[in-house]
């Protein structure tokens, strides 16, 4: 796993949902972080369809946008400082699943 | 109404705030990330508990400032959030913010210490998921505890590369190879009228020649003169080719990092008017400011990156000086050390040419083609982009081919293409790049929810 196990403690994980799948996550991850760690590399498409990842992570280039389901709505988010949190619905595409 | 604001919470400003603190001026810091600490110390998510975090001697100085910052009671502190605007009325500064403190700011004065990021250099599949900025790797690794992937290719002509991947072998990963497109002998060219300057800083020199030591005995090909050429892959990275001795080689790779440099964030202090000049020799535009670190808008103030990349050492140098002139020019009682700071700062500077003559990509541009996005955010080409200058006026400015093309008009705002765009107009032109004008920054600087403006 991607996640660095030595001399690093974590709150116990939480479960997110990615494009349908249930990801493990830990209190404090962004989600940028808690999708690479899943080899959940693909985060948006661009206007031909092709995929895009993160590229900076630090709110920067504004490559890592994702949908994430908030009050009964798709809201657009920087992956990489949006923490994460129980139950939290992640999509790649707009409206998916 | 509070004295000062202050963008950015990494070493420039957390210097700067003990300043104006400590001359009592009600302060508050305003950042991305939850915590401070800036890129430089990226720190972990606080439930997480990391054993000898950053321990290493050169961030000693960085981790007493930030112990010192977070234990500031009267520092108040607005993590997660975004500054997405700054207008100056009247005598003051008003800020839109967004973001967990949302809202709006009116500060006496404001310090900019908004530190820089990764240069994005277009090249073949860079925009293949899997390829990231060194920055995104090594905070990735700091902060999150998360290696980006494995096995990983670090490429650039950045110096720090050596520094990320004895980071990531620390960390288990398994780094394939380090691949810097200048050969010894041109780094050596380099840096070498520096070098008698730099030996009075002599600690990240040290660090340098550790780190290469680090890499031979763990077996990864540290390759100088190896070009990058590309990325390739089926939906996500899978390798990177490069040119190595006249021949086209192929290595695996999950993940890539990518470094030629840094550019300072420059969008707030355009937003507002200030001064700014293009940097060298990486690019981008550094803002203006006299020796006090007072920008050319009255009651504005700029250190660390947004002045120009220099580090974090000359970061907190700046900050220290900025949060002194604003105790002075706030008319409260001056602390002390202004020309102690100062001349810390310039005691900096032979290191700081050093590194920028060493990483300097100017001959090692890695190319791209003419299917290769520029602008990644509106999906423009290469071949769109000159197709587009071809049929403007040679004097035609970045806005004029942006609003022809719509390259820089998405979400980061022109963060990632301005500068290659800004490079090919100079190139077309026969012109230094400082003359060509820069697009118009507007607001908002950082994308935010509509219904956080209309309220």
């Amino acid at each position: 796993m991607s996640r660095i196990a030595d001399g690093v403690t974590r709150p116990a994980p939480i479960t997110v949902e990615i494009d349908g799948a249930m990801v493990p996550a830990h209190p404090g991850e962004t989600l940028a972080a808690v999708m690479i760690a899943a080899g959940a590399y693909r985060m948006r498409d661009d206007r031909s369809g092709a995929p895009r990842g993160l590229l900076c992570n630090m709110g920067t280039c504004s490559e890592c946008f994702v949908w994430i389901a908030m009050d009964g709505a798709w809201r657009r988010r920087r992956a990489c400082l949006t923490l994460v949190s129980e139950g939290l619905c992640i999509a790649t595409q707009e409206g998916q699943p | 109404m509070i004295d000062i604001a202050i963008i950015g919470g990494g070493p420039a400003g957390q210097a700067a705030a003990r300043q104006t603190l400590g001359a009592g001026l009600s302060t508050t810091m305003i950042d991305e990330q939850a915590r401070p600490g800036g890129q430089i110390l990226r720190q972990p998510p606080a439930a997480f508990a990391v054993k000898g975090w950053m321990a290493g001697r050169l961030y000693r100085p960085l981790r007493r400032l930030l112990a010192q910052t977070e234990a500031d009671i009267r520092l108040d502190w607005r993590g997660g959030t975004s500054v997405a605007g700054i207008e100056r009325i009247e005598d003051h500064f008003r800020l839109t913010l967004s973001g967990a403190h949302g809202g709006t700011l009116l500060a006496r004065r404001v310090l900019i210490a908004a530190g820089c990021y990764d240069m994005p250099v277009a090249m073949p599949g860079w925009t293949l998921p899997g390829v990231m900025s060194a920055g995104a790797v090594q905070t990735l690794l700091k902060s999150q505890q998360v290696v980006a992937g494995q096995p990983i290719v670090l490429l650039g002509s950045h110096p720090l590369l050596l520094v990320l991947a004895t980071q990531l072998l620390d960390a288990g990963a398994e780094v394939a190879a380090v691949l810097m497109p200048q050969t010894y002998g041109r780094m050596a060219r380099a840096v070498l009228p520096y070098l008698a300057g730099a030996i009075f800083t002599p600690g990240p020199l040290i660090a340098a020649g550790a780190a290469m030591a680090r890499l031979r005995r763990a077996g990864v090909p540290m390759m100088m003169g190896a070009r990058p050429i590309g990325f390739t892959g089926d939906g996500r990275l899978e390798a990177v080719d490069y040119a190595w001795r006249g021949q086209v080689q192929r290595i695996a790779a999950q993940a890539a990092a990518v470094s030629y440099g840094f550019l300072p964030q420059s969008d707030l202090p355009r937003q507002i008017g200030a001064a700014v000049r293009w940097a060298r020799p990486a690019g981008g535009w550094e803002t203006v400011c006299d020796g006090a670190m007072r920008s050319s808008i009255p009651g504005l103030y700029v250190a660390g990156e947004t002045t120009g990349v220099a580090g974090a050492d000359a970061a907190m140098a700046e900050g220290e000086i900025a949060g002194i002139a604003m105790a002075l020019d706030a008319g409260v009682r001056p602390p002390s050390g202004m020309a102690r700071a100062q001349a810390r700062r310039a005691r900096l500077q032979p290191f700081i040419d050093l590194l920028r003559a060493a990483a300097d990509p100017g001959e090692v541009w890695p190319q791209a083609t003419p299917e290769t996005l520029l602008c990644r955010c509106e999906d423009i080409s290469v071949a769109q982009v000159e197709a587009t200058m071809a049929q403007l006026s040679p004097m035609a400015d970045a806005s004029a081919v942006k609003h022809r093309c719509r390259i820089g008009m998405g979400l980061c705002q022109g963060r990632s293409c301005e500068h290659a765009l800004v490079r090919r107009i100079a190139a077309a032109r026969g012109c230094d790049p400082d003359a060509v004008t820069p697009f118009r920054m507007r607001f908002p600087a950082r994308p935010i929810p509509i219904d956080e403006i209309i309220g």
